[in-house]
């Protein structure tokens, strides 16, 4: 979520809550004797606090497994779990007097300082990685489907160097995913009316859809040669496996240049199936790009919510036998 | 008329009377005789259609005719129902008493589809009529003078040079063998068991093909056929796409719908602990679109309707199924199954336009329309409702039943209002002018009404009304309206609100396009939505909460794909945009997908899943997802089973909650559902768009 200025309210109160709570704990230590403690009343109030905002925070999760239910717009939950949740960690550090205790409470303030700048990270990210994504991917798919835009992009490639270069011999997969992407593929039309271009309707066909159809050009096997080979040996392999080696294909820049030096190994005819393949590295290019991105934006709740979870159930027990012995 | 024959020639039901042949002559008392197809009637006139002097007159005429037409032409030949020599035979006319022409005028056998023997024409002008006045072709006209006058392709070009589409209207029109089939290619009904095809001779001796021209039943030989069906044996089923229409001749026939079981979105219905509590914690609202709709019947293709509770109805002898399928080639809207032994006619749509236009084919249909259905038609407009039965049997006998042709218009902008229509078959398309342009205010199927705003202002029309499609129409003429508003001030109370909310909403569609007409907002076709579903894609975390709410809210089948066009930011994500030119609604067979009073396009239950709606949305917003509805078991009568059924869905703003769950479940306030033209204003205005 981007932290902007419809953020002021809860920000505002969680200061002003912090404020009141930091003097509330600077009057009880200067007052007790034995200085702060998490048994006194004020400590267990930090406690009680401190451990309400963490369930709170924690039930976002069960929120959003009920989008339907209305308890609240979901944006306010989530206000309310950065803020409460930021608020956590100084509450507890009140109720425990900034000391970290035995061993149970030690993991637990351990738990508690990871799950908060974990969701601290995970917010910075949510607030900038949106907007990368946004600039960098205009050709962004449903991450679902990436591995399948992917394969068509494939087929579109190698349509395109067999029209020139005849049969490459390459295993033909079936062309029934060709009509996907539910009903966007009717959007062919208007997506090659405007010049914005999404990858659900390009990989749908929604350029070949509307493009003039191009002249039917067939090199000689001397004259295709160089695209054969640059095909079968470069481009090929990085729309296979694009992320995963480094390739000159995988930088705007190197891509550039190679294009650049193979239409300089080309007949003047064929240079237009040429910016049709530098399209399509660029289109696989965003998507690995995206992949990377989403997998920043998603990564840290693989952290973030098992360490909660095993706060609040650890929180819970810890007060039990606190409250108990 | 009356029982009284008058012989014409150069008339035909459908086209302008001329009075070329002059066979139509009666005495009116005054010098000469007259052509009765183009004498007015006046007041006090004595009419004498039969006396020695008309006959003699008319005798003398046809021998003229004769002497200059080969006998037997070409269609004597082919169907024998040459209607000069006909006629000529009737009169006793076995040898003419004139010469014959000496020169030939030639025939013409350049076309492919047509013969044009020129000797045989008797220059009636009922193919050049036919051409431009039903057709619109414009493509025959007449040429030369005296001796040598004859009819002419374009500027007297050979027919098959000319821009002659061999649409056949010519030729269906010419009263003798002038113009005839070659029959290059046939139209035909796939032949089955219990089919039977027709020649053209067997065809005229069917009571409701008399008058049906020879050469059109020959040149459409196949294109009719006589069915035989079993008891049990299923006609046509709902959904399927078909191409004929069926005239039934013996027997019945049930006709249905498989039950509307459910809302295809999650119902009330709550019972026990746990699910009211899941209910009132998800908020739903009551769900008024029952009392929205605007009557308790569901339209088919037949000249019934159904009841919503029981969707089942029965046909029966000169009942006439099919037609909006034959002539529109809509997906069948019910399935019909023989009740008994059954005989019916199959056809095909040319056979069917042509049976249409036949006078007492036509009046049979429309007097089974008015026995069976116009009364529930007319009680479906609300307002109506209520109205006494002596005043809808009133009614019944003074509405006209009218038709339309693809593309006519109903009602013009700004002509004088005399009528108020209710639509019995077909769409019509709702046309407003403005300084600059025009829009498309609503569409209007089976049910709906229109003409009532110009009528109670007492004035003119304020919109124009096209037929979309072959349009049949219940028109009540000005007086009979007037004459009901004053009885019962209720209807004019009913229609007088209606007619308001219709003004402020056209109103407002207008006041909205004069904002802001943006070119690049028409390209996107984003100028046409009410409400669109937009990402912020700086605030979105790609997430996917809101497609999780669509699905949880809709039985688990999103509404929405996270999916579209960028606009600067944002992304229109692939969901209803609830249009203001609904294209998803014309063609609905069952009229199932309807905008709600308020502004979203939702589709009802009874959706027999054709998908042409689906087809129809240019933004792929409408998709088929199957479900589980109860249907008849075949194997054990009387008793239901669950089958999976197609169903179309779309976005409906989630109307059963208060606000679209999608916008209600983003966590990042990245979903909006917006009024584009407001939402992108600032941003086109920035951008320097007009």
């Amino acid at each position: 979520m981007r932290i902007d200025r419809t953020h002021r309210a809860w920000a505002i109160a969680a200061f002003v809550m912090l404020a009141a709570a930091a003097i509330v704990y600077l009057s009880d230590t200067l007052n007790a004797p034995q200085g702060p403690r998490g048994g006194s009343v004020v400590g267990l109030l930090f406690g009680i606090l401190g451990f309400g905002c963490v369930i709170f925070a924690a039930l976002l999760g069960a929120r959003k497994r009920v989008p339907t239910w209305r308890v609240g717009r979901a944006q306010a939950w989530m206000r309310g779990h950065l803020w409460l949740g930021l608020l956590a960690l100084p509450t507890i550090l009140f109720h425990a007097g900034f000391h970290f205790g035995g061993t149970l409470t030690r993991v637990l303030m351990w738990l508690l300082i990871i799950t908060v700048a974990s969701g601290a990270f995970g917010a910075a990210l949510q607030h900038y990685i949106p907007r990368v994504l946004t600039a960098e991917v205009p050709l962004e798919t449903i991450y679902d489907e990436i591995d399948h835009v992917r394969a068509l992009l494939r087929e579109e490639a190698d349509r395109t160097v067999e029209a020139l270069c005849g049969d490459l011999g390459l295993a033909k997969s079936s062309t029934e995913g060709i009509e996907r992407a539910g009903g966007f593929t009717a959007l062919r039309p208007i997506a090659g009316a405007v010049p914005l271009r999404t990858s659900a309707a390009v990989s749908a066909g929604a350029s070949a859809a509307v493009a003039a159809a191009r002249e039917n050009i067939r090199l000689s096997q001397e004259e295709g040669a160089p695209l054969r080979i640059f095909y079968l040996n470069e481009m090929r392999q990085f729309l296979e496996y694009p992320g995963k080696h480094p390739h000159r294909l995988a930088h705007p820049a190197t891509a550039s240049s190679s294009f650049a030096a193979l239409r300089t190994l080309l007949p003047g005819r064929a240079h237009g199936a040429v910016a049709d393949l530098e399209d399509i590295c660029d289109e696989a290019r965003q998507l690995a790009r995206q992949e990377r991105l989403h997998h920043w934006l998603h990564g840290w709740l693989l952290v973030h919510i098992p360490l909660s979870l095993a706060l609040v159930l650890l929180g819970a027990v810890h007060a039990v036998m606190a409250l108990r012995y | 008329m009356g029982g009284i024959h008058i012989p014409t020639l150069c008339h035909l039901q459908n086209q302008t009377p001329v009075g070329v042949c002059r066979l139509c002559v009666v005495d009116t008392g005054a010098r000469v005789l007259s052509a009765s197809c183009v004498r007015a009637v006046e007041p006090g006139m004595k009419v004498v259609t039969h006396s020695d002097k008309i006959l003699h007159a008319r005798k003398t005429l046809l021998e003229l005719l004769m002497s200059d037409h080969p006998s037997p032409c070409a269609r004597q030949e082919q169907s024998g129902d040459c209607e000069l020599e006909g006629l000529a035979k009737a009169a006793g006319i076995a040898e003419a008493r004139f010469a014959k022409r000496s020169i030939a005028r030639g025939e013409d056998d350049s076309s492919l589809a047509i013969a044009v023997d020129h000797d045989a024409c008797i220059l009636c002008d009922r193919c050049i009529r036919g051409c431009d006045e039903v057709k619109d072709n414009f493509v025959l006209g007449r040429m030369g003078k005296g001796y040598s006058a004859g009819i002419a392709f374009d500027l007297n070009a050979p027919m098959g040079a000319s821009t002659c589409i061999s649409c056949g209207e010519c030729m269906v029109s010419c009263p003798t063998g002038a113009l005839t089939n070659k029959g290059p290619a046939g139209t035909a009904i796939c032949a089955g068991p219990g089919t039977e095809i027709f020649e053209a001779e067997e065809l005229l001796q069917i009571p409701v093909f008399r008058g049906v021209s020879g050469t059109f039943l020959e040149l459409n030989r196949g294109a009719i056929v006589k069915r035989r069906f079993r008891k049990g044996e299923v006609i046509c089923r709902e959904g399927e796409f078909g191409s004929t229409a069926f005239y039934m001749v013996e027997g019945r026939a049930k006709v249905s719908l498989s039950a509307p079981i459910a809302h295809v979105k999650t119902q009330g219905g709550a019972k026990g602990f746990f699910k009211r509590l899941t209910s009132t914690l998800v908020g739903r609202e009551e769900d008024r679109r029952g009392e929205e709709t605007r009557d308790r019947t569901i339209p088919i293709d037949a000249s019934v309707d159904l009841s919503y509770g029981n969707p089942v109805a029965e046909l029966g002898p000169g009942d006439l199924f099919g037609e909006m399928t034959c002539m529109n080639f809509y997906p069948r809207s019910a399935t019909v199954v023989a009740e008994s032994d059954i005989v019916a006619y199959e056809m095909l749509r040319n056979v069917l336009d042509i049976m249409l236009k036949n006078k007492a084919f036509r009046a049979q249909l429309d007097e089974t329309y008015r026995r069976r259905a116009l009364e529930n038609h007319l009680r479906g407009v609300p307002m109506f409702a209520d109205l006494p039965p002596e005043f809808i049997g009133h009614l019944k006998e003074r509405v006209e039943l009218q038709g339309f042709a693809p593309g006519q218009v109903i009602v013009q902008q700004g002509d004088t209002a005399d009528s108020f229509y209710l639509v019995r078959i077909g769409f019509v398309k709702v046309l407003e002018n403005y300084p600059g342009g025009e829009m498309v205010l609503a569409y209007l199927s089976r049910g709906d009404y229109f003409g009532e705003i110009g009528l109670l202002g007492g004035g003119d029309r304020t919109a124009t009304c096209t037929a979309l499609d072959h349009v049949e129409l219940v028109r009540i003429a000005g007086d009979d309206f007037r004459d009901m508003v004053a009885k019962f001030p209720g209807v004019r109370a009913g229609l007088e609100a209606v007619a308001a909310e219709r003004r402020a909403a056209n109103q407002q569609r207008l006041q909205r396009v004069d904002s802001v007409p943006i070119d690049q907002f028409l390209s996107q076709g984003l100028m046409e939505a009410q409400s669109l579903l937009v990402l912020d894609l700086q605030n979105c975390t790609r997430c996917d909460a809101c497609v999780n709410a669509c699905a949880e809210a809709h039985d688990g089948v999103t509404r929405l794909v996270r999916d579209g066009l960028r606009f600067e930011g944002y992304l229109v994500a692939t969901s209803c945009r609830q249009c203001r030119d609904p294209l998803c609604m014309v063609g609905c067979p069952v009229g199932s997908i309807r905008r709600r009073n308020s502004l979203e396009v939702i589709i009802e239950d009874w959706c027999i899943g054709c998908g042409l709606c689906a087809r129809n949305c240019p933004y792929g917003n409408i998709n088929l997802h199957p479900f589980e509805v109860l249907s008849d078991d075949p194997q054990n009568p009387g008793r239901k089973k669950a089958v999976i059924k197609q169903k179309a869905t779309s976005c409906d703003l989630c109307t059963h909650l208060k606000e679209p769950s999608c916008v209600y479940a983003c966590p990042h306030d990245a979903a909006h559902r917006v009024d584009p033209k407001s939402f992108f204003a600032e941003m086109l205005g920035g951008s320097g768009a007009k």
